[in-house]
């Protein structure tokens, strides 16, 4: 290869070389086939509202789409999926129609339909990393594709609003997990011991949802309970990217910063629950014969114990 | 469904046994081009659950989720084989009890390829391809209905699923590459059978009911070309457990043939 191949990328955060799941199945995968990709995020340039991200440019061509592009990178031999018999790259590809089919549904509420989660994580960041007059428009196109993508393929003809499909798609979601928790078991990856297209595909659909500091995620809850897909996650990000999170001071300044905010709230929590045993004890049977004696000590203290909290 | 009125079904389900009288809805023989009837009916068939067949010119209509075929038991109506089979199993019928957890993972995967690929082929070799569907889909479709509504009605069904064609991004796929992602699907499958009899053990499953609806339905059913058929037709353990099938579930059909007229003589593979 001696002309070098181009991915067009949404940029990184929380972690991640990239924050969107396309991008990361495909740059998850060059790391796993061993592909040199000259990775160009499409942040703060007009190619946010033009180009149909990801994209691999490659001498004269351009591929769109992770299996598209998957499929190229096999055909000039960058093929993880080398070592995998016949049978295994049929489970791959029901793996992977599973992910399409459960998951992605409720992933694209969780980021882009969900109200608090729109306007307090993706919007923001959609927007900060448009350049100036687009972050208006980009958040927005992109909410209205994942809005209209899950009507479409799963709200049925009386159910046309998204409150009825909510329920049901969250828990297939969580069926979803649950099943690729039990394929996983307590291997490394999917398939033995070296990572595959099915490896990245999951990657790429959990490591957001894992990473992502969500204000209402119930899905990330879940996701959470299942170790071995966290586990999973953590695994990749370290052995294949971990040149990307070492490259950035910034993240470790926001991790010492979460530490201490994290420490904040476990002083308050401590606080208040020394206030509430004090209560408490105060109002025990003991403590009623001398209450008569001592009434003016319990509100100063609560005023104070008040003003400690915010602290 | 909702969550919590799909709860009260299955209670309500549970609470009586299946009657005789369980019925199956589709639509009119001549008017959908691809019926895929034949995955409940093979699935309850695979339960021995009895079921009788019907054919309705508006069971699209009167079907709860706008999705046929569905069945009718005692008071419930319920389409869509996910819940037919949450159905059968709050009744006491279950075939995929005897999995293991990786197994029932392994099963889902594949109804799910099964649904995403050779459903949305088939949704888009009737309706997005221009020649089968001026020639074929649309006539049929509109066939039982009158002037202007026929019209209208096709092109309405046509504009929505090119609508979903184009949110799941096959709309820039060409014919070709339909029938190529077909035959990946079909490999696939065929690898996962093998030669055993059933997708998992001895067995069948619902997998087992979908593929065999699905396949049974694209080979007998006629299109302006027989490339879909033929590409079916190259996975020979496929075509042979089709036609096993049939045999095994479908043989008492052809045994009542000549006793009554209620039960509409369907295709064959043979």
């Amino acid at each position: 290869m001696a002309a070098s191949m181009e991915l067009l990328c949404w940029g990184g955060d929380w972690d991640l070389p990239s924050v969107h799941t396309e991008s990361l199945i495909v740059l998850a995968y060059a790391k796993f086939a061993g592909a040199k990709l000259t990775v160009k995020p499409v942040d703060w340039t007009w190619r946010t509202i033009t180009a149909v991200i990801p994209q691999l440019n490659y001498e004269c061509s351009s591929v769109t789409e992770p299996t598209q592009i998957l499929n190229f990178l096999r055909k000039n031999r960058f093929n993880a999926d080398y070592e995998l018999s016949a049978k295994q790259g049929a489970d791959t590809m029901a793996y992977i129609a599973l992910l399409e089919e459960k998951l992605q549904p409720a992933l694209l509420h969780t980021f882009w339909v969900d109200a608090e989660n729109y306007s307090s994580l993706t919007k923001p960041w959609f927007a900060a990393h448009s350049p100036f007059p687009l972050g208006f428009f980009v958040p927005g196109r992109l909410a209205g594709a994942a809005l209209s993508r899950i009507l479409l393929t799963k709200a049925e003809a009386p159910l046309h609003s998204i409150t009825e499909v909510e329920g049901k798609i969250y828990s297939d979601a969580k069926e979803c997990l649950n099943l690729l928790s039990h394929r996983l078991g307590t291997s490394l990856y999917f398939f033995g011991n070296a990572p595959t297209s099915l490896d990245a595909f999951v990657f790429g659909y959990l490591a957001p949802l894992h990473k992502a500091s969500l204000p209402s995620g119930q899905l990330q809850q879940h996701l959470k309970q299942l170790h071995n897909l966290c586990h999973f996650c953590s695994t990749i990000l370290q052995n294949y990217f971990t040149e990307a999170g070492s490259g950035r001071p910034h993240s470790n300044q926001d991790a010492v910063d979460a530490n201490l905010q994290k420490l904040t709230q476990l002083v308050n929590k401590e606080s208040n629950l020394i206030e509430k045993m004090d209560d408490n004890l105060r109002s025990s049977p003991q403590h009623r014969l001398n209450r008569a004696h001592r009434p003016a000590p319990k509100p100063s203290f609560q005023t104070a114990g008040r003003n400690s909290t915010p602290a | 469904m909702s969550l919590a009125a799909e709860a009260f079904v299955s209670q309500i389900a549970a609470a009586e046994p299946w009657p005789q009288n369980a019925t199956l809805y589709q639509p009119l023989r001549g008017n959908q081009v691809l019926m895929l009837s034949s995955v409940p009916q093979a699935y309850l068939r695979m339960c021995g659950l009895p079921v009788r067949v019907c054919c309705r010119a508006n069971a699209e209509y009167m079907s709860p989720s706008g999705k046929v075929p569905f069945i009718h038991v005692g008071n419930q109506v319920v389409s869509e084989l996910g819940p037919i089979v949450q159905f059968t199993k709050a009744k006491g019928h279950s075939l995929s009890d005897g999995l293991d957890d990786v197994q029932r993972a392994e099963m889902k995967a594949y109804m799910e390829l099964v649904n995403n690929m050779l459903l949305t082929a088939e949704l888009y070799i009737q309706w997005c391809d221009d020649t089968t569907a001026s020639e074929i889909t649309r006539q049929r479709y509109s066939s039982p209905y009158s002037w202007p509504l026929n019209h209208i009605l096709a092109y309405q069904k046509q504009w929505e699923v090119r609508r979903k064609m184009n949110a799941i991004g096959w709309a820039g796929k060409g014919l070709e590459q339909v029938y190529e992602d077909v035959s990946q699907c079909c490999q696939a499958l065929s690898q996962r059978l093998g030669t055993q009899p059933f997708f998992f053990n001895k067995q069948p499953t619902e997998l087992d009911a979908l593929v065999f609806g699905h396949l049974f339905t694209i080979l007998t059913t006629r299109l302006t070309t027989d490339e879909l058929s033929e590409r079916i037709k190259s996975c020979s353990n496929l075509l042979s457990f089709c036609r096993r099938i049939e045999q095994t579930y479908f043989e008492e059909d052809k045994d009542s043939q000549s006793a009554g007229s209620q039960y509409s003589r369907g295709p064959s593979l043979f």
